[in-house]
């Protein structure tokens, strides 16, 4: 049965093949797993860089508020003189918004009095993510991580 | 005579399948490895993030006591064993919160002049390495973290 020349050779036909078949179904899994731990990794840690750059950004320009314009100026540049980097520490961030307001509610990035701002909120929108692996499976190209904190000149403060 | 080169093309199919096998599953086996390597280095890179993080909110809102040297040395161990430890005061038995990182390797700087309260505090890790089996990665001077100084200032007070 076994050496049937009519039997064994479509039979053999049908088995060339199959291996590519199941390699690439099986490589298209194996880059939608890698796509995950890499790029979805990345994506945490920038979500995690991004959190703690906006918590340290409002509160560095929350305490340059003093009622006046210039305190306004120095807030903004506090924000722009922090260190803090995204992507592993690479890179910088960039179009980072500072918003006033004097009840939490109304934000103003050019507020036409500072008298009464007691409120800072910054975002930083433009964390663009270029995805590596998930892309090659139907991801997209870049993942966008924006993050936003609000401070107040009157920190508590619940460490001795 | 023509059972022998069946067996022959049988034994020959064998030696492909082991063929196909053996770099289907070293193909594999990398994408596996890396995967594992960068997704366990990713994950240590973010609870490096966040307990720097940490830390650095921990000694921007700390009491800075600078009665003397020493003073200033045991609240930067403070802040050093807040990123290692979650604790400022660790017992004996507590455990890293990121295995293999010591206080040491927790860098912890002060920004301002000397002799008056300090603008801001960079915590970062020096000489870090993440065993991740395959390969090892080390970390210089990643991830920093500056937070704005809104603790109070203590120039003549001693750490308990």
């Amino acid at each position: 049965m076994v050496s049937t020349p009519g039997m064994a050779g479509p039979a053999r036909g049908n088995q060339r093949g199959f291996v590519l078949i199941v390699m690439s179904s099986c490589m298209f899994l194996l880059l939608a797993v890698i796509g995950m731990a890499f790029d979805l990794g990345r994506v945490y840690i920038t979500r995690n860089e991004a959190q703690v750059f906006v918590d340290a950004a409002s509160l560095a320009a929350a305490q340059q508020l003093d009622g006046t314009a210039a305190g306004l100026d120095r807030a903004r540049a506090a924000v722009k003189r922090l260190p803090n980097h995204w992507n592993l520490g690479a890179n910088t961030f960039e179009n980072v918004q500072v918003e006033f307001a004097a009840d939490s509610e109304h934000w103003s990035a050019q507020p036409k009095d500072a008298a009464e701002l007691h409120f800072v909120r910054v975002t930083a929108p433009d964390n663009h993510l270029e995805i590596l692996f998930l892309r090659a499976v139907g991801g997209p190209e870049t993942f966008t991580v924006p993050a936003q904190a609000v401070a107040t000149t009157n920190p508590v403060r619940l460490t001795e | 005579m023509r059972v022998s080169t069946l067996r022959g093309r049988k034994r020959s199919q064998k030696g492909h399948a082991m063929l196909e096998l053996a770099l289907c599953a070293g193909v594999m086996m990398t994408c596996l490895a890396g995967t594992f390597q960068f997704g366990y280095t990713f994950y240590i890179y973010n609870q490096l993030v966040t307990a720097v993080g940490n830390g650095a909110r921990y000694g921007a809102q700390r009491t800075y006591r600078a009665a003397s040297a020493q003073d200033i040395e045991r609240g930067n161990a403070a802040i050093r064993n807040m990123v290692v430890y979650g604790d400022a005061q660790p017992s004996n038995e507590v455990t890293p919160v990121i295995p293999g990182l010591k206080p040491e390797q927790v860098s912890v700087e002060w920004i301002g002049k000397e002799g008056s309260a300090p603008i801001a505090i960079d915590v970062s890790v020096h000489d870090f390495t993440v065993n991740a089996i395959f390969r090892s990665f080390t970390f210089e001077g990643k991830p920093l973290v500056e937070f704005p100084y809104i603790g109070r200032y203590a120039p003549g007070e001693s750490e308990r």
